[in-house]
């Protein structure tokens, strides 16, 4: 379902910890405008727990989630 | 000069081992100092005790080697610089809290305020034996609240609106108890198993998790000492504006069924949770038909 998304960036979080996982994930949400879609790579475990909350709390929509093997793709659109 | 010890420990004097020195403590609302309270608490130190403060595990401040001939003094300086002193005996002591949802990123009810709030109504009252209260924001409990006769922990409950689900499976990964499992690709939860700390709801994508009921579970009978044990919970969801008669009930029913010697977590032991329960709906009964 999230195929037909244009994904403007994409970022690999797979070899950080948190919280650098969400400070990236946060900088590089920041480089994008309003409505443009991050593609975000992401370990099981601790940063699923906290990345999701944490980029729904600062006003992101999460589009999709999706495991692929022992990771995760997040969809993220930019909010306001 | 005779000193009543009783009259000191209620102002939060402390005896010594050393022949007429005392330990001031003071207290912080809701683990609180302002920056000028620490300065002033710093000179109180520095003029009465030895330049040291005591940071004490309740989120008190004390200051030791105070010579009973400055007490006056002291007592009065304390007075007008408008700080608290705490109290000792079989009191309600200083009220624990953490920074709760004000500040912290998974607080869900505002500790601090309700400390506060519970502070005014029962600091110092006297009680059959010493009694704690303490406060946290979220379940994670970082004030401790089932180590304290009272606690108020908050928490939330949720509930899946299935229409937003999109079956993604992150409430089921960040479910600190696995109380979700994915059927079928859809969630489903298992309510008992459920700790209220609202993880799935601030996670999920969609909002299809979303809060029916919040405010705090009551715990009661916990206490540390040399037998130390872990309160349990006797009531749910308590909106922050009832959660000074809910302690109300709890203290009522403690005066009632106390023997000599308890604290909380003992008369519990001795009637049983449901008898405890019962005489603190009793209470609230007998509230409700004097008005």
């Amino acid at each position: 379902m999230a195929d037909n998304i244009s994904v403007k960036d994409t970022l690999d979080i797979t070899k950080d910890v948190c919280p650098i996982t969400f400070v990236k994930t946060k900088l590089k949400l920041e480089q994008l405008q309003q409505g443009e879609v991050l593609e975000v790579i992401l370990n099981d475990g601790e940063p699923i727990q906290n990345v999701p909350r944490s980029v729904k709390s600062e006003g992101h929509k999460i589009i999709s989630i999706e495991q692929i093997g022992e990771k995760y793709r997040l969809l993220i659109e930019r909010g306001e | 000069m005779t000193i009543d010890y009783n009259e000191l420990k209620k102002g939060g004097f402390l005896r010594q081992k050393q022949k007429d020195n005392f330990i001031v403590r003071f207290r912080c609302l809701g683990g609180n100092l302002t920056a000028e309270q620490l300065r002033n608490i710093a000179d109180l130190a520095d003029k009465y005790g030895k330049g040291y403060v005591h940071v004490t595990t309740r989120q008190g401040a004390e200051i030791p080697w105070v010579h009973l001939d400055n007490y006056n003094e002291m007592k009065s300086e304390i007075s007008q610089l408008g700080l608290t002193t705490g109290t000792c005996g079989p009191r309600i002591r200083t009220v624990v809290a953490c920074p709760g949802s004000e500040i912290c990123n998974f607080g869900l009810m505002n500790s601090r305020e309700t400390a506060l709030e519970l502070d005014k109504e029962f600091f110092g009252r006297e009680v059959p034996m010493k009694t704690k209260l303490a406060v946290s924001g979220c379940p994670n409990s970082c004030a401790k609240p089932q180590e304290n006769d009272i606690g108020l922990v908050g928490a939330v409950e949720p509930v899946l609106d299935s229409e937003k689900c999109i079956g993604c499976g992150v409430c089921q990964k960040v479910c600190p108890n696995q109380a979700i499992s994915m059927v079928d690709g859809n969630p489903v939860i298992d309510n008992a198993k459920c700790l209220y700390e609202g993880n799935c709801i601030a996670s999920c994508p969609t909002d299809a998790w979303q809060e029916t009921r919040r405010g705090y579970l009551l715990y009661a009978g916990g206490k540390i000492g040399r037998k130390p044990r872990l309160g349990q919970v006797i009531d749910k969801f308590i909106p922050a504006e009832q959660a000074v008669e809910a302690v109300k009930s709890v203290v009522k029913a403690f005066e009632t069924l106390w023997q000599k010697g308890e604290r909380i977590a003992d008369t519990l032991d001795r009637v049983g949770v449901e008898a405890f329960q019962e005489e603190m709906h009793r209470d609230a009964q007998r509230g409700a038909d004097s008005i």
